[in-house]
C-alpha cells in the first residue's frame, strides 16, 4: 500500500499530530500516534513505528488489541455457562432448564448452551475463559443503570465517561485507538476529551471533490469558547476525515472479501442498510437478517490483519432481554455470538499480531434464577463473562456463585466486573489499571 | 454568531421540524406568543399537510395467525414477507407526514410520544399495530397523561413489545411492569421491587384477541389477589397500577423532565425548571398545557437551550428537506435513499433499538453519523432548489444561506470555510447543512 497522503488537512490538525507523534516518541506514552501514522503508511511501515512503543512499554508485554462485545438486553448466563449437574438448576429452570444430554460439557458440572459449538471448541483449545460470578455491590434490575454501570465503570457515582473513554482521554488524542463498529458510540469508549471513532459497516467514502473536502475539512474544527455540542459536532467531522485517510483504504479493500465469509449484503438485505439490520436484531431477535455481530467482527478482523493500529474496537448484538420464549430467541442469538467470536478468533489467527487480540464479551446483568410463567426470566443479578483469543489461558475462573443461597431470587456476586476490567487493562492495554477504575482491584491471570 | 438570536426560529425547531423562510416571517410577523398560541391550538386540530399523504394499505395479522406455525408455515412466512413491506411504507409515510405537516407540533409531539414509549417493528412484526400506536400519540397525546398511557399499554403493539401479551398469573414476568414505572411514567429509583412484583400480577392475563385485534383480559391467567402497590393497598388491576404510576408524585416530576429534556435541554428531576413546571402539570396531567407551559418559560428561549439539543436524526433529516422547500410527495420519491440516510445515521422510526429509545445529543455526534450527514447533505444540495443561495451575490451567499436554515448566523470558523466555498452555492449549502450551527439545535 503506497503512503497515503491527506488531500486536504488544516495545518493546525497536523500540528497537533505531529506534537502527539514527538510527545509519543520521548516519553514512550503508548501506541497514539502510531495509530494514526502507522495505519496510514501501511503495515511495514507501521511495525518500524510500533516498535519502540512496544520497547517503550516494557520488553517483557507484547501490545495486544482488545474487542470488547457488549450484549444488550442481560444474555441469561445460566443457559449460556450451565451448572446443568446442579440439581438447583433444573429445579429453578423447570421447562426452561436445557436438557442436560444436550449440553455441550466442560468440566466440573459446567456445560455450554447447544447453540455454542464454536465455544466449546475454543475452550477445548485453552483459548477460552469463563469468569464466574462476575457483578457489583447494590445492583439493580434497570437495563439502562446496569449497562451504565458496565460502561462507566463507576457504580456509586458515574461522572460520564466511559471506562475505556479514561483510557483515551489519558493516553492520548487519537480518536482511533478505539473503534466502534456501526451508527453510534457506546459510552464505554467515551472520555470527557476523547470519543473513539464509529466506522460504518459499509464502504467508508467521502462525497465531493478534494477541494470540497478541504473546505469540509476547515469547517471541522471548534471555535475558541464554542458551547460543547457544537464543539463535539466539529470534533466529530475531523475525526472522520481522520478514519477517512487512515482506516478508509483498509475498510474499501476488504469490504467484499470477508475473512469470516459473512457477506454484509446478506445480512443487510432485509432492511436496505446495516443500520437497520442491526437495529432489527436489537429489537428483540424477531426479524433474523443474518448474523450482525459477525459482519460487525469481520470489519474487525479485517482491520487488524491489515495492520491497523487501533487497540480497542467495539462491537455489539441485541435482544437478549428474553422475558418471555426465551429458548428460541436465546438460542438464534447465541448461535450469532458463537459463530461470530469464534471464526473471528480463528480469523485473526493468521497473523503474528493478530494473535495478540483478546475478545471480552459481557452483557448488563445475568436473569432470575427462577424462570416465570412466560418461559422467560426476568432480570437479575451476576453472570459470567467470557474471555476468547490466543493469548487466553482458557479454564474456568473466579466462584460460580451458590443457586440456592440466593437474594431477592438472584445470583450474588463473587467477583467485581471491574477485576476482568482491570486485566485488560494490565494484560491487554499495558496500562496500570489503578488511575482508571476508581480503585484497585485484583487481576484475573487470564491472559 | 449574530447578535438577536431568533426566537421564533427556535421555536419552530423544538415545537415542529424546522420551518421555509416564509413559515419563519409569518411567525415574526405575529411574534412569539401568538406563534406559541397557534402551535399548540393545533394540538386539537387536523393537519391538512400531513393528512394529503395518503396512508399505505396495512394488512393487520390474520386471526389464526398463531396457529400458521404449525398448520401452514409457507402462509405464516408470506405473511411476514408482506408485513415488511408494509412497515417499509408505513415508514415512508410518516416521514412525508413530518415533511409535510401544516400543524408541526401535533406530528412533534408524534414523534417525542415514539421515543418515550418506544416500540419496535422488529419484535411487533405487524405495521398495522405501529400504526394503531402511532395514531394514540397524535389522537391522545395532547391529552391527559393518564388517558395516553392507559390507551398504549392496551394497544397491542405494546402489549406485545413488552411481553405483557404472555403474562401469567402463576409467575407474572417483570417487564412491562418495571418499563412502565423506569421509563414511562416514575423514573428509576421511585419505587420498590416489591411494587414491580405487585404491579406484575396486576398486568397478569393481559393480551391480545386476534379475532379483533384488540386487548383482552384473559381471567383465567389473571392474578385477582389484592395487591399493594405504591402504598396503596386493594390493586387488584393493571389499569390502577398505571393510575396509581400516573398519578405519583414521582411522575408530576418526571414527565415534565422528559418533555424538557427533548424540547430544550437534558435535565434531572431535581433541576429548577422542572420544578417550575411540576405544578402546573401535577393540577391534571395535560399534556397541551405541559408544552405551553415548556414554550412559554423564560429559560426556554435560553442560550443554554439554543445550544441545548443536537438535532436527532429524523429531525435534522425532515428539517433540512422543510427548509429546501421538499415536498411530501418529492418524499416517498425519495424514500428509499432517505431511509437508508436515517439508518447510517442510526435512528429507524418504528425500530428504537431498546425499550430506552434512542438517546441525546452526544450520543447522535459519531464520526459514522458525519459521514451520513455529509453523504446526505451533499445529495440534497446537488437536487433541491438552492436559488435563494444561488442568485445572491456572492458577498451575500452566507447570510442568503443561514435564513434559508433559519440559523442566527455562522461561528467565525464556519464562516471562514463557507466564505471559502461562497463561489459554488452548492458546496456552500453542503457545508452549511454539515455545519454544526445546524447540526445542532
Amino acid at each position: 500500500m503506497p503512503p497515503l497522503q491527506p488531500a486536504a488537512l488544516d495545518t493546525a490538525t497536523e500540528a497537533r499530530r505531529r506534537f502527539n507523534r514527538r510527545k509519543f516518541l520521548a516519553l514512550g506514552g503508548g501506541a497514539a500516534a502510531a495509530g494514526v501514522l502507522g495505519a496510514a503508511l501501511g503495515p511495514q511501515a507501521f511495525d518500524a513505528l510500533f516498535s519502540p512503543a512496544a520497547a517503550a512499554r516494557g520488553a517483557t508485554r507484547s501490545p495486544r488489541t482488545l474487542v470488547l462485545v457488549t450484549l444488550y438486553g442481560g444474555n441469561d448466563g445460566l443457559n449460556t455457562v450451565i451448572p446443568y449437574q446442579d440439581p438447583a438448576y433444573a429445579a429453578a429452570r423447570g421447562p426452561l432448564a436445557i436438557d442436560p444430554s444436550s449440553v455441550l460439557a466442560l468440566d466440573d458440572g459446567f456445560g455450554l448452551h447447544p447453540s455454542m459449538p464454536g465455544m466449546k471448541a475454543l475452550f477445548d483449545d485453552k483459548r477460552l475463559a469463563i469468569v464466574e460470578g462476575v457483578g457489583f455491590a447494590n445492583p439493580n434490575y434497570s437495563h439502562f443503570e446496569s449497562m451504565d454501570i458496565w460502561q462507566s465503570a463507576e457504580p456509586t457515582s458515574p461522572s460520564g465517561s466511559g471506562w475505556l473513554g479514561r483510557w483515551l482521554d489519558a493516553t492520548g488524542s487519537d480518536p482511533l485507538r478505539a473503534v466502534g463498529i456501526g451508527p453510534t458510540m457506546p459510552v464505554a469508549l467515551t472520555g470527557a476529551k476523547v470519543q473513539g471513532a464509529a466506522i460504518p459497516t459499509g464502504k467508508l467514502l467521502l462525497p465531493g471533490t478534494a477541494s470540497q473536502q478541504a473546505l469540509y475539512a476547515a469547517m471541522a474544527k471548534a471555535t475558541r469558547g464554542e458551547p460543547a455540542l457544537l464543539a463535539g459536532s466539529a470534533s466529530a467531522d475531523a475525526n472522520l476525515l481522520v478514519v477517512d485517510r487512515t482506516l478508509g483504504p483498509i475498510l474499501n479493500r476488504t469490504v467484499d472479501s470477508d475473512p469470516l465469509h459473512v457477506k454484509a449484503s446478506d445480512s443487510v438485505a432485509l432492511a436496505g442498510s446495516s443500520a437497520a439490520a442491526l437495529a432489527i436484531a436489537n429489537g428483540g431477535g424477531g426479524l433474523s437478517s443474518g448474523n450482525v455481530l459477525a459482519t460487525q467482527l469481520s470489519i474487525v478482523a479485517n482491520l487488524i490483519l491489515a495492520g491497523a493500529a487501533t487497540e480497542v474496537y467495539s462491537v455489539e448484538l441485541g435482544g437478549f432481554d428474553t422475558h418471555a420464549a426465551q429458548a428460541n430467541t436465546q438460542s438464534e442469538l447465541l448461535t450469532q455470538l458463537d459463530t461470530g467470536v469464534s471464526a473471528f478468533v480463528d480469523a485473526v489467527g493468521a497473523t503474528e499480531r493478530g494473535r495478540e487480540t483478546v475478545v471480552l464479551v459481557y452483557t448488563e446483568f445475568g436473569r432470575r434464577v427462577s424462570a416465570n410463567a412466560s418461559a422467560g426470566t426476568d432480570h437479575g443479578w451476576a453472570n459470567v463473562v467470557l474471555v476468547a483469543g490466543h493469548p487466553v489461558k482458557g479454564g474456568f475462573y473466579g466462584d460460580p456463585p451458590s443457586l440456592t443461597n440466593l437474594s431477592e431470587g438472584n445470583l450474588v456476586y463473587t467477583t467485581d466486573f471491574r477485576s476482568v476490567y482491570a486485566t485488560m487493562f494490565d494484560q491487554v492495554l499495558g496500562v496500570d489499571p489503578k488511575g482508571f477504575l476508581g480503585g484497585t482491584f485484583p487481576t484475573l491471570p487470564l491472559v | 454568531m449574530s447578535a438577536s438570536p431568533d426566537p421564533c426560529a427556535l421555536l419552530l425547531r423544538r415545537a415542529g421540524f424546522g420551518a421555509t423562510m416564509a413559515e419563519l416571517a409569518a411567525a415574526r410577523a405575529q411574534g412569539y406568543s401568538a406563534t406559541v398560541d397557534a402551535l399548540v391550538a393545533g394540538l386539537s386540530q387536523p393537519d391538512p399537510g400531513a393528512d394529503g399523504i395518503a396512508l399505505p394499505a396495512l394488512t393487520p395479522p390474520p386471526a389464526d395467525y398463531l396457529q400458521l406455525k404449525t398448520t401452514d408455515p409457507a402462509a405464516r412466512r408470506a405473511v411476514l414477507v408482506a408485513a415488511r413491506a408494509q412497515t417499509v411504507a408505513l415508514t415512508n409515510w410518516w416521514l412525508a407526514r413530518m415533511v409535510a405537516t401544516t400543524n408541526p407540533l401535533r406530528e412533534k409531539l408524534a414523534f417525542l410520544l415514539h421515543g418515550h414509549f418506544p416500540t419496535a417493528v422488529s419484535k411487533v412484526r405487524f405495521p398495522s399495530y405501529m400504526y394503531g400506536q402511532n395514531q394514540l400519540f397524535r389522537t391522545l397525546g395532547p391529552g391527559d397523561f393518564d388517558n395516553l398511557t392507559q390507551a398504549v399499554a392496551t394497544d397491542p403493539a405494546m402489549l406485545i413489545w413488552l411481553d405483557a401479551s404472555s403474562d401469567k398469573a402463576a409467575d407474572p414476568n417483570e417487564n412491562f411492569a418495571r418499563e412502565l414505572m423506569e421509563r414511562f411514567t416514575m423514573g428509576v429509583g421511585t419505587y420498590s421491587e416489591n411494587d414491580v412484583r405487585a404491579a406484575a400480577y396486576c398486568f397478569s392475563g393481559w393480551t391480545i384477541d386476534l379475532t379483533t385485534n384488540s386487548f383482552r383480559l384473559n381471567l383465567r391467567q389473571h392474578s385477582a389477589a389484592s395487591q399493594t402497590f405504591l402504598g396503596q393497598s386493594g390493586v387488584n388491576s393493571g389499569q390502577q397500577v398505571i393510575d396509581i404510576a400516573t398519578g405519583s408524585d414521582a411522575s408530576a416530576r418526571y414527565v415534565p423532565c422528559a418533555f424538557w429534556s427533548h424540547l430544550a435541554y437534558p435535565v434531572q428531576t431535581d433541576d429548577v425548571v422542572v420544578a417550575d413546571l411540576v405544578g402546573g402539570y401535577s393540577a391534571n396531567r395535560n399534556v397541551t398545557a405541559l408544552l405551553d407551559a415548556i414554550f412559554n418559560h423564560p429559560e426556554f428561549t435560553s442560550a443554554a437551550s439554543r445550544t441545548g439539543l443536537v438535532k436527532q436524526p429524523t429531525e435534522y433529516v425532515v428539517g433540512a428537506l422543510r427548509a429546501l422547500g421538499v415536498s411530501g410527495s418529492d418524499v416517498l420519491t425519495g424514500a428509499a435513499g432517505l431511509q437508508t440516510t436515517l439508518a447510517d445515521l442510526g435512528q429507524v422510526l418504528f425500530d428504537p433499538p431498546s425499550v430506552g429509545g434512542w438517546s441525546q445529543n452526544e450520543y447522535w455526534l459519531s464520526t459514522s453519523a458525519a459521514l451520513a450527514r455529509w453523504s446526505f447533505a451533499s445529495r440534497l444540495a446537488a437536487v433541491a432548489d438552492i436559488s435563494h443561495v444561488a442568485d445572491a451575490p456572492i458577498a451575500a451567499r452566507l447570510d442568503a444561506a443561514a435564513e434559508l436554515l433559519s440559523l442566527d448566523g455562522w461561528s467565525t470558523t464556519t464562516s471562514t470555510a463557507l466564505r471559502r466555498a461562497a463561489g459554488d452555492p452548492e458546496t456552500l449549502l453542503t457545508l452549511a447543512l454539515v455545519s454544526p450551527e445546524f447540526v445542532t439545535n
